[in-house]
């Protein structure tokens, strides 16, 4: 009961700071990539959901980051919906991608599934550049309507968004579906010795990573108010692993850490421009050296147990 | 009376490997079978068949008047067949609680009841107590087999198949599991189906033996009839004579 009142205030706390944050310093700068900081956080957690629990990891997270932002992009532009159509589009049509990559290659033993994601990924992005008359090409889509007008208030809305994700995805990951998800991680084989439909779950539970996914690519293209192949680009989805791993896979708020911790690395790392990409590089690789649990979520338990001592 | 299970005419070929051949027998409720035959004997794969982990080439398999054949194996799972494997294969990275729990998942949602306060009670019952919140993972291995009981018994199955419980224990280990499964049996009537190499606490522990080789029911009946019987003595030991029956009956 102590312990979960920690991780409750632990919560509060940081939603205090991260609104705090642009209120106490200001600037448009910071608030810009706070607000990317925030979205990585969405689509990094998603990506724990489905992989770090499951262990079968999506190699190919920007697919539907990718679907979700151009659904958005194209109602918006070509259809004229208003922007608030775009989040629930976005996640359908993401869910949608899923089942249809989900359905052949989850049921499948190996490495199939992170190709078939990867690729899947890659092909996207190709047919973007393909279909250039409808999609834009390498520029993608432009005039995509602000969803709010004002830079603080769209910054709110992303972090509303992310805290709701990870409420909703920290419950299911603490309910017997999250547990299922683990006993796959474990043996899938004992889990049907055991009366688990193991491809429904791992299917489902893609659906739903791909589904909040999408939404964050919503968020973002309402955000830049242009979308690009490059959403696609297999490195989103590299640096989204790379946040799960920085944050501690399958603690599910472990990754919001690493996402916004590698943003504001990233940021922070500006000023030595060309060098910028040999010290991220080599601090990612240290972090991961020394502390390959992750460095966010194991940090909190260390945290909580302690002060549960100290009670 | 009629059969929990009836199997007939199961076969299955891998390759040019008749791997089960013709098999058929019956159970009838809370009965325990074991299984008995060398290695390569087509044991596992016959519960491979059953279970549904392996499909069949023909044959059939009833179970409480449903047909299993072309069944997923969560579903045969589901309908109250729970298995053990010969290496144990636990959930890793969690608790021996959280891995008894799951092996209650599957079971239909009203007979869940609260899979937790079971879970518990059943890793009293199979002696894990106080080991609840240990990582599986760092369970010796005779605490692995007790787990990989408690877990199947979680599902609340009406057959329960183990396969070989007693491999890599030692002695006392293997008094404590043989009269677990005995009071699971006695307590709540489950069938079991056992196949064991450990063949003193097997022949104690079985009321019935079907014996195989090469994929073929070669005797069945008590496990004193077992022992003497000149096919199963050739298939352990070669030619049988008095000496093979001698130590045929030691074993």
């Amino acid at each position: 009961m102590f312990g979960k009142r920690i991780d409750y205030a632990g919560a509060v706390g940081f939603i205090v700071f991260m609104a705090a944050l642009p209120l106490v310093f200001g600037g448009n700068y910071l608030i810009g990539v706070l607000t990317v900081s925030v979205i990585y956080g969405i689509w990094a957690v998603s990506w724990d959901f489905m992989s770090g629990l499951t262990g079968r990891e999506n190699f190919g997270h920007s697919l539907f980051i990718g679907v979700g932002a151009y659904t958005a992009g194209f109602l918006n532009t070509a259809f004229g919906f208003g922007g608030w159509w775009s989040l629930p589009a976005a996640m359908v049509m993401a869910m949608l991608f899923a089942v249809i990559i989900g359905l052949p290659t989850l049921r499948l033993k190996g490495p199939y599934f992170a190709l078939a994601m990867l690729s899947g990924a890659v092909i996207m992005q190709r047919l973007m550049l393909i279909f250039w008359e409808q999609t834009g090409g390498e520029e993608g889509i432009n005039g995509i309507e602000p969803l709010i007008r004002s830079q603080l208030g769209f910054y709110y809305f992303a972090l509303a968004a992310l805290v709701l994700v990870t409420a909703l995805l920290l419950a299911l990951a603490r309910s017997h579906w999250g547990l299922i998800l683990r006993a796959i991680r474990g043996d899938e084989a004992t889990c049907q010795a055991a009366g688990i439909n193991v491809t429904f779950y791992k299917i489902a539970s893609l659906v739903i990573s791909a589904a909040f996914a999408g939404a964050g690519g919503a968020i973002y293209a309402h955000y830049q108010l242009q979308v690009s192949p490059q959403l696609f680009a297999v490195v989103t989805s590299i640096t989204i692993i790379t946040m799960v791993y920085v944050g501690g896979m399958a603690s599910i708020y472990g990754p919001v850490g690493g996402a916004i911790l590698l943003v504001l690395l990233t940021e922070l790392l500006r000023e030595f421009g060309e060098w910028r990409l040999m010290i991220y590089s080599c601090t990612l690789i240290l972090i991961l050296f020394f502390v390959p649990h992750g460095l966010i979520a194991p940090t909190w338990r260390r945290f909580r147990s302690k002060l549960r001592r100290a009670q | 009376m009629s059969a929990l299970l009836e199997v007939s005419a199961l076969n299955k070929h891998f390759g040019g490997l008749h791997a089960v051949k013709d098999v058929s027998f019956s159970m009838a409720a809370a009965e325990i079978v074991g299984i008995l035959g060398p290695n390569g004997a087509g044991k596992t794969t016959l519960y491979n068949l059953l279970t549904g982990f392996i499909p069949a080439d023909s044959g059939s398999i009833v179970f409480n008047g449903r047909t299993l054949r072309g069944l997923a194996p969560y579903r045969i799972a589901g309908l109250g067949i729970s298995r053990t494997f010969q290496l144990c294969r636990p959930f890793v990275g969690m608790t021996v609680l959280e891995n008894v729990i799951v092996g209650g998942l599957g079971a239909q949602a009203g007979e869940r009841g609260d899979l937790e306060a079971r879970a518990l009670a059943l890793l009293e019952k199979v002696g894990l107590s106080g080991k609840e919140q240990l990582l599986v993972e760092l369970l010796s291995y005779g605490d692995q087999r007790r787990l990989e009981i408690a877990r199947a018994l979680a599902a609340r199955p009406a057959l329960l198949l183990l396969d070989e419980p007693f491999a890599g224990l030692g002695s006392g280990e293997i008094t404590d599991l043989s009269a677990l499964i005995r009071s699971v049996h006695a307590e709540q009537g489950l069938t079991v189906m056992l196949i064991e190499h450990k063949l003193h606490e097997f022949m104690r522990l079985v009321g019935r033996v079907i014996a195989l080789d090469f994929g073929e029911i070669i005797a069945e009946g008590s496990p004193e009839e077992i022992v003497r019987h000149p096919k199963v003595i050739e298939a352990y030991i070669g030619r049988g004579d008095e000496q093979a029956e001698e130590q045929a009956d030691a074993a």
